[in-house]
């Protein structure tokens, strides 16, 4: 088992800075999704972590805690996730990105 | 080397796979991408197996979405860390041997130019320090002495990272490293002021806890080099490996270097400042005028 980076909506929703986006070494793997967390009342949505390409490396958990002063992210063992986002499950609109998340043993 | 290379060919459009239908539908190519919409598009650059938190790897991440045009760029590197990530974008690799990268630049540079006349190609070099500051030194200094238009990126990590942790021309004095056990005796080279003897129209440092900063300065890096001659940016990517980084830790660390050695400086020269205010609607180079004495509080 392995850590991975696990964004909290409501957490995330509630700022939506998109920092971490920026600060994740690996590409395409922090993706911001418009419609995260509207069910929930949020307006602008939330990131979230394609974990099959995250490294477990937790920068964003730093910038998240200390530039963003959010601690949205945390790390956790990829078997425990709640869900998870796979690349093969994301789709790229014009603006924003989707998410059909899964559990990530079905995945 | 065109938009026509990132379209799927009659009839294959189903066999290809997600990553490579995402990046036709939703690639950066023919649009202008910025990196604050990072996580809204589909990034060149793919998985490769650069270490977990490498800063080298944020930075050639941000590199890329900065490319002005990604569809029309080239990138060469050379042995160090930094092409097992460079070659796995879809933007075209040249590789050669160890040390030769301004070389084949060069060449490449010229070549494209007889082929394609005009139309902006553009050629980037990344490569490590031990590549751009030791075994490449001679090859980096004649480009930059014969002004070939194309940019030089060093990938400053300060050691030989690739193989283990020897010290290059760019390790600080004293710093003790797995293959430099007594610490290093000699200060580090000074790139920045040779690139400016040698008649860079552009130099300029940066640290990628900015990335702002580093797609700003890699965007008038590469359109500078497209007319005007050479450019260099010497960007610190720290090595977590071999300077015992915790991968958490990258950033706090990447913002002391920055405080210490690696403030953001930046030149351009007049030529450069010209053609960037005049072809790409520059503002910031524009002359400023002159503030009335009177109006300097605390001048008589
Ligand atoms: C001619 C030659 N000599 C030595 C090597 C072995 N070699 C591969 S990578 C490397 C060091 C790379 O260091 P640097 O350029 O600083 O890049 P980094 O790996 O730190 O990013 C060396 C010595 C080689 N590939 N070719
Ligand atoms: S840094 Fe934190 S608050 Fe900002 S987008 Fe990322 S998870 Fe959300
Ligand atoms: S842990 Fe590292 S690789 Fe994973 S999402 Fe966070 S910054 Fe990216
Ligand atoms: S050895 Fe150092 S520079 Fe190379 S990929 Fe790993 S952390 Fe990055």
């Amino acid at each position: 088992m392995y850590l991975v980076a696990d964004i909290s909506v409501e957490i995330c929703a509630a700022k939506s800075c998109k920092l971490c986006t920026q600060y994740c070494p690996e590409a395409n793997t922090i993706q911001y999704s418009d419609e995260l967390g509207k069910d929930k009342g949020f307006k602008y949505g939330s990131a979230y972590v394609a974990v099959d390409r995250c490294k477990g490396c937790a920068q964003c958990v730093w910038v998240c805690d200390n530039m963003a002063k959010n601690y949205a992210i945390k790390m956790i063992m990829i078997d425990q996730l709640p869900k998870a986002a796979l690349t093969e499950n994301i789709t790229y609109g014009e603006k924003s990105t989707t998410a059909v998340f899964a559990s990530p043993s079905a995945g | 080397m065109s938009l026509d290379y990132v379209k799927f060919s009659n009839g294959f459009e189903k066999f290809m796979p997600k990553e490579y239908r995402d990046m036709v539908e939703h690639g950066p190519f023919g649009k202008k991408v910025t990196v604050s919409q990072m996580g809204n598009f589909k990034e060149v650059l793919e998985e490769h197996p650069m270490c977990a938190g490498c800063a080298m790897t944020l930075f050639i991440r941000l590199a890329m979405v900065a490319f002005p045009n990604p569809e029309d760029t080239i990138t060469v590197g050379t042995a160090g860390c930094g092409r097992l990530a460079i070659s796995q974008a879809a933007i075209p690799f040249v590789y050669g041997n160890y040390g030769d990268q301004n070389g084949v630049a060069s060449g490449l540079s010229r070549g494209l130019r007889l082929r394609f006349g005009d139309k902006p190609k553009d050629v980037v070099v990344m490569a490590g320090d031990g590549g751009t500051a030791d075994i490449g030194f001679q090859q980096v200094l004649h480009s930059w002495f014969r002004k070939e238009r194309f940019t030089t990126i060093m990938l400053d990590n300060e050691v030989y990272g690739n193989t283990g942790g020897q010290e290059s021309g760019m390790t600080n004095r004293g710093a003790v490293l797995k293959m430099a056990p007594l610490g290093k005796k000699f200060e580090k080279m000074d790139m920045l002021q040779m690139a400016k003897v040698a008649g860079c129209a552009y130099v300029a440092t940066v640290v990628p806890n900015n990335p702002r900063r580093v797609e700003s300065v890699i965007k008038k890096a590469v359109l500078i080099a497209r007319e005007v001659g050479s450019t260099y940016i010497q960007a610190y990517t720290s090595c977590n490996i071999e300077y015992a980084i915790p991968t958490d830790k990258v950033m706090e660390d990447a913002k002391a270097v920055e405080n210490d050695r690696y403030q953001f400086t930046e030149y351009v020269s007049d030529e450069a400042k010209q053609y960037l205010t005049e072809r790409y609607g520059y503002k910031e180079f524009l002359a400023k005028p002159a503030a009335p004495a009177a109006a300097i509080p605390g001048k008589a």
